[in-house]
């Protein structure tokens, strides 16, 4: 019976939507407030009806319920509780539900939290949300429904993909769609204002925390995306540039650009056509990454078109939303007022700077991800642009962008004054070129150009600090005023300068790894030591272990450094019989931000392990800056003034109000 | 400046910023990426050896030798023709002989191809076609799939029933 | 029927959440970007106080947002004064009427179409705790395969498995079953017999050599392995050796203890290869019985009687075997027993007329009635 609601719970949902879908739109059009009012009822019941479906998938997951055929596929009787439950969302029928489950999420949390809209701007915004619901609603039902059943039920099932079988593997996926899924309300607010032809400073306000919440999301599900890669597949790699990946950042560089132009325009009333394009670009990116990942693709262009459904099904979204949200744009965007002046060497003037590049690194990572798919599809040459490609395009674009990182928030809104600016970062410089001097001092020659990317490293750091030592007059003023201004500040800006400090984080973590990483591979018996920079490691012995549904052999190895025991790493193999597949889990010690990254090959038959061995300098900095660049996010969106605006029916009289 | 000044300089810079990065991906496409090539397009396009290329097919069953200190060899065939291999380095846990491989390096002036990373094909969810008609025919399902033979079965390929 | 309720509550749920909103007076519960400027205009002010900016800036900006803020408050004084438009009952009522049916009727339709309400669901907790002997036998299998699953050094439960695997038809469990079986439970002609077994069967009934290989150690551990025997006269035969197999399989049949069950097989496999008549129970077991002392002789009937009244217990479709078994009752001189046996012979046939007249032909001329 469990199944069976949920399927009917899914199919109520489609109907709610498309209700959600016309009714407040109408509404909208012939100024109605009752029907506007729909959209926020309606939106919560299809909400709750996703999320009913979604339990009684996962109840189905967690029971063993082999009548379904997607438990079936995807399950085992004998699978660690935890992993039944991420298995829910590990295959396709159940993360597409996972998707529309967060889609549904965000509709209903613009319905709960959204009281601070314009009645029309929130009753059209979640009708177009409906809309793209009702489209994913219809995708799952018709081509991948995960609750078909099977009448004679099986005893067993086939399992989860062992590679899948990972804690990192339970919150990825639901931080990823969180973010992908989060610029669907950036988007549905940007296809309002432009059914509404009117766009102001406030749709900026409104927007950002929404982009916000989404881009802090899609941040951490990067990187954690990032951080599975480099335990789980054992070759210690944290970046492939693949096209899954790439499917990933696309959406990321454009939510970055999104956040920024969206501060323009909330401030000066500026660039607000560009800020609408961003929104819908956003957007129709992790609608891309959906398709790509999800039609099978990727894999071969033949296989999408042998079994073309599901990529069919999707490309019709795409065509429909992305080439609709386009149309609209190009119909009513030259109908949208023009806003405030800037001089090109202004805040403004940095924040376009900050756009270009990052719109056209992400048009980089575009082509090289969508190049080779097209050109099997028109002349069957096969290729692939692996990572020489996007580092040779995507590097160079990041450099100019990252060096004008702290330039930008120092200057003035209108018109700045880059010396000004300049001399106030003087510290930064000197640090970078300390930061350069000490790297080249280390390292000895090669690589040349590892000790500029630290030095790049600490300028984008010092520099995010020097902007808000400025603004709080540390050292300057007396201790006591820099507190009170301290208080004064908005989160907002100490967010910023966070996350601008993060980003420094994560060039030096790239930057130390990529140029100062040692590996070694070796084989070795039982008894034997390798030594790589200074730690020796010793394999004391194999143990075979039996695991829930798999086997296990571990390498037990103790790691010394100058004689001196530091610690001992288990890196093993585990077989999985029901899938007659076997993983690789490494093992990893962490010295400081450092990590010793230790792993295994196969077992020759005079029982010699091959061994994988890495000592990967600063590597933690690449995921600790992450969260802290989603730190400040979650700075920025804690920050009142996002908030503000609210109608508080008490704050709603004319009579002005002091302010707080 | 005017208005129109300003908005020159604007568009000037956007033009100049991706006039950059369309300069950087057209001299990347030149000279970065990897051509993937089947045994046989190799037997047929006369490669030269040393030029980059990704290699794919299936490891020939009954091929893979290994040497001293992880050295191994094994053949690529796509049905057609059949390439050596040489590697040396630990194999990915989803390389298997009979499965899908993808290897990436150059040919020798010998005609093997000297591969410095091997692939496997990390999708094997994939569905048959077989199999999901299999389904629709609900009644029928178990029979026609049989179960997952423990030992050499791929997961969601249809074993045959047991005829006698 | 509980499924069909649940169902029509959650319909009315969903379609109570469209109609409720409907039917609220319209309340303007919303905000307006005039709010915003005027939150923007009190913090340039804060801005201002805490030194963050000039006061020139801040007068420029506060100006720049003061203009945004009239618009605004403008249009929202336009706004609120434009009447509404006239009809709202009947917009009303047709989204009501939307909702009402709209929503039924597409749910209901989709559903049908692509859901199973017959189906229950199936947890496997509640299956498994079914009583054993309800459950079909790929539960038990699950069960045991758990239990190896977590137990693999436990070479009896590889030994149970293994005829069920075969029975099932998962010949290639069967033959690794075997196999664990064999090294856990240490080499024995049986257990190599039986791997033989089901290499043969996983190859659909071709001995092949690895199977071969099999039997021969089993034959070397016990030269009178009947199944090692057996195969490796079909393995002789699928190598196309008829002499060699009819020679084991003649072999098999002169040592064959007495009343052993499988010879009538190899009579048969030899009667596949052998054109010469096979050495038959008649002639072979007569000239023996023949030159037995009487009462040995008298045993050995005994016992193939035994046997042949063993086999049609089990199996009484034989009307052949029946008559075999009175006349043979009759001829130790046990009559009572024969009648007996015709009496079961009578139950077992049923009402084939044409059989039951030769039965009761037999007991006529055999002068058992009465």
């Amino acid at each position: 019976m469990i199944p069976e609601l949920g399927h009917y719970c899914l199919v109520l949902a489609l109907a709610l939507a498309l209700i959600q879908a016309s009714v407040p739109m109408w509404g909208a059009r012939v100024g109605d407030s009752t029907l506007m009012g729909v959209a926020g009822p309606a939106a919560l019941a299809q909400f709750a009806f996703v999320a009913a479906s979604f339990a009684a998938l996962t109840w189905c997951y967690v029971a063993s319920d082999f009548s379904v055929f997607n438990v079936f596929q995807n399950s085992h009787s004998a699978m660690p509780l935890i992993y039944k439950f991420t298995s829910v969302w590990g295959n396709h029928e159940g993360s597409m539900l996972l998707w529309v489950l967060i889609l549904s999420l965000f509709g209903a949390s613009v319905a709960a939290f959204g009281g601070n809209l314009p009645e029309t701007l929130r009753a059209d915004a979640l009708a177009v949300q409906a809309w793209i619901a009702a489209a994913f609603y219809l995708f799952i039902l018709v081509t991948s429904n995960p609750f078909l059943r099977l009448a004679d039920a099986p005893f067993e099932g086939r399992d989860l993909n062992p590679i899948l079988q990972d804690p990192g593997l339970a919150i990825h996926p639901p931080l990823l769609y969180l973010g992908y899924v989060g610029f669907s309300i950036s988007f549905s607010f940007a296809i309002a204002a432009l059914i509404e032809g009117r766009i102001d400073a406030a749709w900026a306000r409104w927007v950002r925390p929404w982009a916000l919440a989404a881009w802090l999301c899609l941040t951490l599900g990067i990187a954690m995306g990032s951080y599975w890669a480099y335990y789980e597949l054992g070759w210690g790699g944290w970046w492939f540039w693949d096209p899954v990946e790439n499917a990933s950042l696309m959406p990321w560089l454009a939510g970055t650009a999104l956040l920024h132009s969206a501060v323009v325009m909330e401030k000066r009333n500026a660039l607000k056509i560009w800020t609408i394009l961003l929104a819908i670009l956003a957007f129709s990116l992790s609608l891309l990454g959906t398709f790509l990942v999800r039609s099978g693709v990727l894999t071969s262009v033949h296989t999408f078109a042998s079994d073309p459904t599901r990529g069919v099904f999707i490309l019709a979204i795409l065509a429909v939303f992305i080439g609709g949200g386009f149309t609209l744009y190009a119909w009513r965007a030259p109908m949208l007022k023009q806003g405030g002046l800037f001089a090109p060497i202004s805040r403004e003037g940095a924040l376009v700077f900050n756009n270009l590049f990052l719109t056209s690194a992400c048009a980089t990572v575009f082509v090289g991800t969508l190049y080779p798919l097209a050109l099997e599809a028109l002349t069957e040459e096969k290729i692939s642009v692996g990572a020489p490609f996007f580092n040779f395009t995507f590097g160079p674009l990041l450099v100019p962008l990252l060096i004008a990182v702290p330039f930008g928030p120092l200057l003035a809104w209108k018109r700045g004054d880059v010396l000004g600016a300049a001399q106030r970062l003087m510290l930064a410089f000197a640090l970078a070129l300390v930061g350069l001097g000490v790297a080249f001092a280390l390292q000895g020659g090669q690589p040349v150009l590892a000790p500029f990317g630290v030095a790049l490293a600490v300028f984008v750091m010092i520099g995010a600090l020097t902007d808000l030592s400025e603004r709080l007059g540390l050292f300057r003023v007396p201790l006591g005023v820099t507190l009170a201004r301290a208080r004064g500040l908005p989160r907002s800006n100490f967010g910023t300068a966070v996350a601008h400090f993060a980003a420094g984080v994560v060039l030096l973590g790239v930057v130390a790894e990529t140029a100062w990483n040692a590996e070694r591979i070796a084989t070795l018996k039982v008894g034997e030591t390798i030594s790589l920079r200074g730690y020796d490691f010793t394999l004391d012995g194999l143990i075979p272990r039996p695991g829930p549904n798999y086997r296990e052999v571990a390498a037990h190895f103790t790691i010394r450094r100058d004689g001196v025991v530091i610690g001992v790493m288990e890196p093993s193999k585990r077989t999985f019989p029901q899938r007659a597949m076997s993983t690789t889990e490494a093992a990893l010690m962490s010295r400081g931000v450092s990590q010793i990254y230790l792993s295994l090959g196969e077992t020759s038959a005079d029982g010699a392990v091959a061994v994988r061995l890495y000592h990967k300098p600063l590597v933690l900095l690449i995921w600790l800056g992450a969260v802290m660049m989603a730190f400040g996010g979650a700075l920025s969106l804690s920050d009142r003034r996002l908030r503000v605006g609210a109608p508080k029916p008490a704050r709603r009289k004319p009579a002005l109000q002091p302010a707080e | 400046m005017t208005r129109k000044q300003r908005r020159l300089v604007l568009i000037g810079a956007g033009l100049g910023v991706l006039g950059l990065a369309a300069g950087l991906v057209l001299f990347a496409l030149r000279d970065s990426i990897v051509f993937f090539n089947t045994p046989t397009d190799i037997t047929e396009k006369h490669i030269a050896p040393g030029s980059r290329i990704r290699l794919g097919g299936l490891v020939k069953p009954g091929s893979l030798q290994r040497g001293d200190n992880l050295f191994v060899r094994f053949e690529v065939t796509d049905g057609h023709a059949t390439l050596p291999v040489t590697y040396t380095g630990i194999l990915p846990d989803l390389f298997r002989e009979g499965q899908g491989v993808v290897t990436e390096g150059a040919l020798d002036a010998a005609g093997t191809f000297r591969a410095d990373s091997v692939l496997a094909k990390h999708d094997e969810t994939y569905m048959p076609k077989e199999v999901a008609d299999a389904l629709k025919r609900q009644g029928h399902w178990k029979s026609e799939t049989g179960y997952g033979l423990a030992g050499e079965s791929k997961p969601g390929a249809p074993t045959t029933g047991a005829p006698k | 029927m509980t499924l069909w309720f649940v169902f029509a509550l959650m319909t009315a749920a969903a379609v109570f959440a469209v109609l409720w909103p409907l039917g609220r007076a319209a309340v303007r519960r919303s905000g307006s970007d005039v709010a915003v400027y005027r939150d923007q205009i009190g913090e340039i002010g804060r801005d201002r106080a805490n030194g963050l900016i000039g006061a020139s800036e801040a007068e420029a900006a506060r100006v720049e947002v003061s203009r945004r803020l009239l618009a605004a408050a403008d249009a929202d004084a336009a706004q609120s004064a434009a009447a509404p438009r006239p009809g709202a009952t009947a917009r009303r009522r047709t989204a009501a009427v939307a909702a009402l049916i709209g929503v039924p009727v597409l749910a209901a339709t989709l559903y049908l179409a692509l859901g199973s309400p017959q189906l229950p669901g199936q947890p496997l907790a509640a299956r498994v705790k079914a009583p054993l002997q309800d459950q079909p036998l790929d539960a038990l299998v699950t069960r045991v395969e758990a239990h190896l699953a977590s137990n693999p050094e436990d070479g009896r439960g590889w030994e149970v498995i293994a005829p069920v695997y075969l029975r099932l038809g998962r010949f290639e469990d069967a033959v690794k079953a075997r196999r664990n079986a064999l090294q856990l439970n240490g080499a024995t002609s049986d257990r190599e017999a039986d791997l033989g077994e089901a290499l043969a069967a996983a190859a659909n009934g071709v001995v092949t050599d690895e199977a071969k290989a099999s039997f021969e150690r089993a034959r070397a551990g016990d030269p009178k392995n009947v199944r090692a025997r057996f195969y490796l006269g079909v393995a002789a035969e699928q190598d196309s050796n008829h002499a060699a197999a009819a020679a084991i399989w003649r072999e098999m049949l002169t040592d064959a203890p007495q009343g052993a069950p499988w010879v009538p097989i190899v009579r048969q496999a030899l009667a596949r290869v052998d054109a010469a008549p096979a050495p038959g129970p008649s002639a072979d077991d007569i000239a023996a019985a023949q030159s037995m002392k009487p009462e040995d002789q008298a045993a050995m009937i005994r016992g193939m009687v035994e046997q042949l009244s063993e086999r049609l217990k089990r199996d009484g479709s034989d009307v052949d075997g029946w008559l075999r078994l009175v006349r043979a009752y009759t001829v130790l001189g046990d009559k009572d027993r024969a009648r007996e046996a015709a009496a079961d012979a009578r139950r077992a046939i049923g009402p084939d007329a044409d059989k039951l007249k030769r039965l009761d032909e037999l007991v006529k001329g055999l002068g058992l009635e009465g």
